[in-house]
């Protein structure tokens, strides 16, 4: 790979990463929200130096030197082979200017399968009771908030309650009803962790259509524990369009 | 069929531009006279055309699908591909240009004044060192070579390059965005390969011989302003390391998609095999370590002590750091290196993993 072609390489990879963060929100479909300052720098610097490289190899070329060699192949890498992999950095490039790959949805939350109670269940980032602040009215909550909540509520303190949860369709193949289920990322696309409930009341929407279902708990009987999916009957549902942030 | 639109626009690319580098590299060695300077301008020129037919066809390619790709399996693969790259390039990026400004403005007589001469002494310092000075490991090899040059005792040099990678600021905030709400995960981090990056000096300065390595060449130029350096060093280490990130961001896209989760629950469920398999997965992968805690906080049907083996074996071994490493100081040096490093990560793992997590 010769001078120039480091360039441009660098320059495309760093448009691809200002492109899905300044031109759309399509890095949301990837990563955290709070990477976007750091995916602008990077995409930035990125930019700037392969510009720089670029201008650097032109000026030799006008030169008539080849000042290139020593600082692009010290080290022997052709003997290694080492810079031809740098190719592959146009991969992401290639990913996101021609496919533009969707959140991740159904797919992934179907292959991922049922999930068993957790070891443990780390209340303390959410509010303490928030039932008591709405009163009567509906509480809307998170996925994953509702289901920490359905797997430690040994007091059903949540039964009878309205609440609003917002995710997307995902089929039930092996029985009745369908899931409501939404992705928990802790950091990027690759940690998705599928939180969902069951629902046998309505029929079931068009796979990865999202919606928002106000309703109740169908709170089990016996061990929590024990409890394969969290059931949810429906009062009223609403299609949405596809929130901002498709993980949560 | 679906899964194939953007291979038109790839595979093209690639092997015409093989193609060139390897005409590149092959007029390197043939020295052509000062006056046949000139015949690099076509090829030049051809590159930039590869580049603009290279856009065009993504931007053709990007009008021929626009939303009628449905492959279910391919998307999810191409969403966690890219989610790793991007997670990883910030720190990648930010890496990379740290470990550039000390090759370039750090002068090699600040790090000789504070190793210690006698090299039992120098290991525990160079591996500190490694807390301190941020890099890849892509460039900590580069950066270990021009240490022994310039003097210091080789087992402390090879401290510092199993050490820096693996537990620099970087990587130690890296580690902690990870596992979030868990900071034992990061300092357990710390204290595996630290100890494990000294243990392996100290074995080194006590058997290892000199002409096990071969000496590392000079990386730049002489006459290269401070700047060049820089922005040389950054270009380099990007352009290698990039690349093999991208290696490990396409195993590990398909090893997440592709392996039933009820495989790898399996596995994670037994104790000593999980440890051993994701220290496996970590040789394979070769992950930066600047993103591989990313990657192993996402195997989450681990148990603990496998997740923290992923993080203490990756930065010191794995496929991309041997070819480093054979390149830097030759196959004599990394039949005995490696082994030893990763009988010792794994040590460690144990060790740390089972007092913390």
């Amino acid at each position: 790979m010769n001078r120039i072609a480091q360039g441009l390489v660098l320059v495309l990879l760093g448009a691809a990463a200002l492109g899905t963060t300044l031109a759309s929100d399509l890095y949301l479909n990837y990563v955290q929200g709070y990477f976007r300052p750091f995916l602008i720098a990077a995409g930035a610097v990125l930019v700037v130096l392969g510009v720089l490289v670029i201008a650097a190899d032109l000026r030799a070329a006008a030169r008539g030197a080849d000042a290139d060699d020593a600082a692009a192949c010290g080290h022997g890498h052709g003997a290694e082979g080492g810079p031809r992999v740098a190719w592959l950095l146009l991969l992401p490039v290639v990913s996101v200017f021609v496919v533009a790959p969707p959140a991740l949805g159904a797919y992934t939350a179907s292959a991922q399968g049922a999930s068993s109670a957790p070891d443990r269940v780390d209340l303390s980032e959410y509010r303490d009771d928030p039932f008591a602040e709405a009163g009567d009215g509906p509480v809307e909550l998170e996925m994953r908030e509702f289901v920490s909540r359905a797997w430690t509520d040994e007091e059903r303190t949540m039964s009878g309650k309205t609440i609003e949860l917002t995710g997307f369709t995902v089929p039930n193949p092996e029985g009745e009803g369908w899931y409501l289920a939404r992705l928990e990322m802790a950091c990027c696309a690759a940690d998705a962790v599928v939180n969902r409930v069951l629902i046998t009341d309505e029929p079931a929407p068009e796979k990865d259509s999202w919606w928002r279902v106000r309703g109740t708990w169908d709170e089990p009987e016996g061990d929590l524990q024990e409890v394969r999916d969290h059931r949810f009957t429906v009062e009223e549902m609403e299609e949405v369009e596809n929130p901002p942030d498709p993980y949560e | 069929m679906s899964d194939s639109p953007p291979g038109p626009s790839r595979p093209p690319a690639s092997s015409l531009g093989d193609s060139i580098v390897a005409d590149w590299d092959g007029s390197g060695d043939e020295l052509p006279p000062p006056e046949w300077g000139r015949p690099r301008g076509p090829r030049r020129a051809a590159t930039v055309w590869l580049f603009a037919v290279l856009i065009s066809a993504m931007a053709a390619a990007n009008a021929w699908l626009a939303g009628g790709m449905e492959h279910e399996a391919f998307l999810a693969w191409a969403t966690v591909f890219t989610a790793i790259s991007f997670q990883a390039l910030p720190f990648l990026v930010f890496g990379v240009a740290l470990s550039a400004a000390l090759t370039a403005f750090v002068p090699a007589s600040f790090y000789r004044r504070f190793i210690p001469r006698n090299p039992m002494a120098a290991v525990p310092v160079a591996g500190l060192s490694g807390a301190v000075l941020p890099g890849c490991e892509c460039a900590s090899v580069p950066i270990a070579g021009g240490l022994i040059k310039r003097g210091i005792a080789p087992a402390a040099a090879l401290t510092f390059l199993l050490a820096a990678p693996a537990i620099n600021p970087v990587v130690l905030v890296a580690t902690a965005v990870a596992f979030p709400g868990r900071p034992e995960v990061w300092v357990a981090r710390l204290l595996a390969s630290l100890g494990a990056a000294v243990v392996v000096g100290w074995i080194w300065a006590r058997l290892g011989k000199t002409d096990w390595l071969r000496p590392p060449r000079n990386s730049h130029a002489p006459d290269a302003t401070k700047a060049e350096v820089f922005r040389d060093s950054m270009v380099h280490d990007l352009i290698h390391a990039g690349g093999f990130l991208v290696v490990g961001a396409i195993a590990a896209a398909t090893l997440n998609v592709a392996v039933p989760r009820e495989w790898v629950n399996g596995v994670g469920d037994l104790p000593v095999v999980g440890v051993l398999v994701l220290a496996v997965l970590a040789i394979l992968l070769s992950i930066c370590s600047e993103a591989d805690a990313f990657v192993a906080a996402s195997l989450n049907a681990f148990s603990p002590t496998a997740q923290l083996a992923f993080m203490v074996v990756g930065p010191m071994v794995d496929l991309k750091l041997i070819a480093l490493q054979a390149g830097t100081f030759g196959w004599g040096f990394v039949r005995r290196f490696v082994p030893l490093t990763l009988a010792a990560a794994l040590v460690f793992t144990f060790l740390i993993g089972g007092l913390l997590l």
